[in-house]
């Protein structure tokens, strides 16, 4: 049983954003009201010994619903020198996540039931973040064969995705997005024509040519995305849209959502904190696919978090090891380690700098996310599972690879100070992390 | 003036001051080249390593030279005779020439970034022999000296570069020098091989070499990927070299003893016509000569001096 | 290297005597002018070697050839010092083969740099004979090298600095003695 006192309660779901005491019990969000007084507690939880609740100080501190990340790469079964599930979700809820979705490009690709299947008992042996398993679109990622579906659901997936290589046949998606009707489940699209991306390494721009890096254009994923939408539409398919880029691509998501389409779409913080231009020739930290964007796309993308076009944030969390990282540009992987650092970066840069509000953060990063996946937690209303986050906006701390739970440090924030962390996490009203720290489990 | 690069890299960071010095650096190599005894004990016991992933034997002999008459050792480290066919990383490579302390290494590699990639984890001195798309400050370098030695100055000098921009290392570092040292430069070549975003380096681009021409005191041909037609970059091999290759004809449009230049290997006949390449106006074979006394200076500013010269 | 003036050696005329005596001595140990050839060891051997060639011009009637000499490349001591010297053009537009080779500078010390002056000028090409021409010798010789002409010998301690000015490099015409300024 918990009682945390006087905290600042971010709740978008019930449209709360105040100063509340919340209660906790048997895993779930008992109470939440203003100023309990033991005798309330009591009352609330039916307990007679109040020393049997841990009573926390929330005063200047946030209470956030539990981060969920709908978009992260934990490498397992496969990888497991750059993360694994245990690893990752570790990383998770140190960064304030209690769900993550992961990613289905592991060796072998998750394309069975069996598969979807370890990936969320690993996930629960691990005892950190619900982990949810998202299954390939086609078997092996080869774009040729849909997964048995209904199956592989039914073994816990939340979504289907090729992520990592996208669909190039069109009427491949096309029946994706129809098939998938039957599951309830989004296709979750990595919109990027393979020819047209080519080989480059970053956006192509001004920034490419003086580099003598090959460019990505941008059309590499706006043209997907107007692709993916329209077959959506024709399908009456439900589709997600990760980590949208380019200003186009917001344009057409805006107009696909105005006709009525059932599309939602995500944003990586990294291409709200970086542009094209912070990109150098052995900075492979900011090696990302798909690539930074431009000044002006990242208005446009800024424009869409704040115009309800763009849903949510994910971080594309993509650990690769050290030396794959220490490689000239062009050779380096594509990815960026997000899950411990991406909060503080966020609202650091971007909640501090005026361009969201910390409602907007709880919404697009927790309430937007549960919804579209039909996940647990988004909302601290009673009732609801207790995944909650303490987060302290004035808490410092320098990244340094011995302080990640993470297994990579392919992070472009090692060895910087970030301000604003989550000091306590917990799952299912288990308390997973405090003070920074992973609480082991029993 | 006080030389502090440990390594060459890029044109970038260098000033209009310290190019100079590097040409002014060349003018007395270029006497040694002429003498009947090539040979100085500048750099004896000094040992320079060739680490070339690209074939070029024209680079690889140039710098083999330069280091030679200057008295250091050399050694080739390059790609068919090396662990890095056996997937040995760049990373690795240069902690086994960190472990050896070889005193320059000069990289030729086809990643843009891979030397300023060793270059910040060796403590010995790199030159970039070519990088990718990046650059290749010492061609750039032989092409100033070579300039300068037929028209005297960069100023207001009207340079021509036509061909495949977008994927040469050639041209974009020798239009970062060249604007330093205050010459006008002009790119040609079709929008497809230099495209807007070429615009970065701040000079006239055209896809008109006629129009270009009057008035060009230097016209400069890229070698042209013969590769790239089949990507579809340009129609055909004839209609580049109607368009773009350079001609005894075409160059009469310059009204001008205008010079050809060519970084070679030529394709003769597609860039460059046999007979033009042959003329008194080309300096294409003074160029070879000017790339190893340019870089023998190179190599004594980066390892010849004294033993505060490494501050940067 | 900085110091404070101690002694003044020689002044305009000094100078000039020494260059004349030297001029005749040349012909005179050489029985005249043939095969003689004059190089000048960069930057203060040059006027002096051009000052050579123009006295004997007056009393032989002969100009010899004339050549400068860059030593910097063939300095033992470049790992060692702190600025990287810029390295001149060495001019010698003449075939050094069986000639008789006048080495001049201004002033010998320890001999290094004449030594590296002896490989410059091997790797030229195979004169007859090398002989060293210098205003000054102030002694402290660490290599076996003596010179066949000297302007003037003057004893000095290593703290001493000999500093030679000529028109052509320095805008006047003196040697100085001066003491190291121990900074």
């Amino acid at each position: 049983m918990l009682w945390i006192k006087n905290v600042t309660v971010i709740d978008p779901a019930q449209d709360l954003s105040g100063l509340r005491d919340v209660l906790v019990q048997e895993g779930k969000i008992s109470a939440i009201g203003e100023n309990f007084q033991v005798r309330d507690v009591q009352t609330i939880l039916g307990i007679e010994q109040i020393e049997k609740v841990k009573q926390i100080e929330g005063t200047g501190k946030y209470l956030f619903p539990g981060l969920i990340d709908v978009h992260v790469h934990l490498r397992e079964p496969g990888q497991e020198n750059k993360e694994d599930i245990r690893s990752g979700s570790r990383a998770a809820v140190r960064g304030g996540f209690t769900s993550i979705l992961a990613m289905a490009n592991t060796a072998p690709v998750i394309d069975q039931r069996a598969l979807a299947e370890f990936v969320r008992l690993q996930g629960q042996r691990a005892g950190m973040a619900r982990v949810y398993p998202v299954a390939a679109v086609t078997k092996g990622f080869k774009g040729q064969e849909l997964v048995e579906m209904m199956d592989i659901r039914a073994g816990g997936a939340v979504g289907f995705s090729d992520d990592g290589k996208g669909i190039q046949n069109a009427e491949m998606m096309r029946l994706a997005l129809e098939y998938a009707k039957m599951t309830g489940c989004p296709i979750i699209s990595h919109c990027e024509d393979s020819d047209l991306a080519g080989s480059g390494s970053m956006r192509r721009g001004e920034v490419s040519a003086r580099l003598g890096l090959r460019g990505i254009p941008a059309s590499a994923e706006s043209v997907m995305v107007a692709r993916d939408v329209l077959l959506a539409g024709e399908t009456g398919g439900k589709i997600h849209i990760a980590h949208v880029s380019t200003k186009q691509s917001v344009e057409i998501i805006r107009t696909a959502k105005a006709m009525g389409i059932d599309v939602t779409c995500e944003v990586n913080p990294h291409h709200l904190l970086f542009t094209d231009q912070d990109v150098t020739l052995t900075g492979t930290s900011l090696k990302v696919n798909p690539p930074l964007p431009s000044e002006e796309d990242q208005d446009a993308l800024l424009q869409g978090l704040a115009d309800g076009t763009i849903d949510m944030l994910a971080t594309d969390h993509a650990p690769h090891t050290w030396e794959e990282k220490a490689k000239p540009f062009a050779e380096a992987p594509f990815g960026i380690n997000a899950l411990e650092t991406v909060l503080a970066a966020v609202w650091q840069n971007l909640a501090t700098g005026g361009k969201l509000t910390s409602e907007q953060v709880v919404k697009l990063w927790s309430v937007n996310p549960a919804r579209r996946f039909g996940l647990a937690g988004g909302t601290l209303q009673t009732g609801a599972a207790a995944d909650m986050v303490l987060f302290d906006s004035e808490y410092r701390e320098t990244v340094t690879a011995d302080s990640l739970e993470s297994k990579a440090q392919n992070t472009p924030f090692l060895g910087k100070e970030l301000k604003g962390f989550p000091i306590m996490t917990w799952v299912g009203g288990r308390l997973v992390m405090e003070n920074r720290k992973i609480i082991p489990q029993k | 003036m006080k030389w502090k690069h440990k390594d060459l890299l890029d044109l970038e960071n260098l000033t209009a001051e310290e190019i100079k010095h590097i040409l002014q650096t060349a003018i007395p190599m270029k006497e040694i080249l002429r003498r009947p005894i090539k040979k100085l004990p500048t750099l004896r016991g000094k040992s320079v390593v060739l680490l070339f992933y690209e074939p070029s034997t024209r680079t690889r002999t140039s710098f083999e030279s330069a280091a030679k008459i200057l008295g250091a050792d050399t050694t080739n480290f390059s790609v068919v005779q090396s662990s890095v066919n056996k997937g040995e990383s760049l990373l690795d490579t240069a902690k086994t020439l960190q472990a050896m302390n070889v005193d320059l290494v000069i990289v030729r590699h086809s990643s843009s970034g891979s030397a300023e990639f060793l270059a910040d984890v060796l403590n010995a001195g790199v030159i970039n022999g070519g990088d990718g798309q990046h650059a290749h400050p010492t061609q750039a370098l032989l092409d100033y000296f070579t300039i300068q030695d037929r028209l005297g100055s960069f100023e207001g000098k009207k340079i021509v570069i036509v061909g495949d921009i977008l994927h040469s290392r050639v041209a974009r570092s020798n239009v970062l020098g060249l604007k330093k040292l205050g010459a006008e430069v002009a790119l040609v070549g079709p929008p497809t091989l230099l495209p807007p975003e070429m615009s970065y380096l701040g000079v006239k681009t055209s896809h008109d070499l006629d129009r270009e021409l009057p008035g060009a005191d230097v016209v400069m041909a890229l070698r042209l990927q013969l590769e790239r037609q089949q990507s579809g970059l340009f129609p055909s091999i004839r209609e580049y070299s109607k368009l773009y290759g350079l001609n005894q004809e075409r160059i009469q449009r310059t009204e001008k003893d205008t010079i050809v230049m060519h970084p070679g290997p030529m394709n003769r006949g597609v860039e460059i016509a046999s007979d033009l390449a042959d003329s008194v106006q080309s300096v294409i074979e003074e160029q070879v000569t000017n790339g190893v006394a340019v870089r023998m200076a190179l190599i004594y500013l980066l390892i010849g001096g004294g033993v505060a010269h490494v501050v940067d | 290297m900085e110091g404070t003036p101690k002694n003044r050696i020689m002044d305009e005329d000094g100078i000039r005597r020494a260059i004349s005596r030297i001029s005749h001595e040349i012909v005179e140990k050489n029985k005249g002018t043939e095969n003689l050839v004059l190089v000048g060891i960069r930057t203060r051997g040059v006027p002096l070697a051009e000052r050579i060639q123009k006295r004997i011009a007056e009393f032989e009637n002969v100009l010899l050839p004339i050549g400068l000499l860059d030593i910097t490349l063939y300095r033992d001591d470049l790992s060692t010092i702190d600025v990287q010297p810029v390295i001149h053009e060495t001019k010698v537009s003449f075939s050094l083969e069986g000639k008789t080779v006048i080495l001049v500078d201004d002033v010998l010390f320890t001999g290094r740099t004449a030594r590296a002056a002896l490989d410059a000028l091997i790797d030229l090409g195979r004169p007859q004979k090398i002989q060293l021409a210098v205003l000054i010798d102030r002694g402290h010789r660490e290599l076996p090298i003596r010179a066949d002409y000297v302007g003037k010998n003057v004893p000095t301690s290593r703290r001493e600095i000999i500093s030679v000015c000529l028109e052509e490099t320095d805008r006047n015409e003196e040697v100085l003695l001066l003491e190291k300024t121990t900074s």
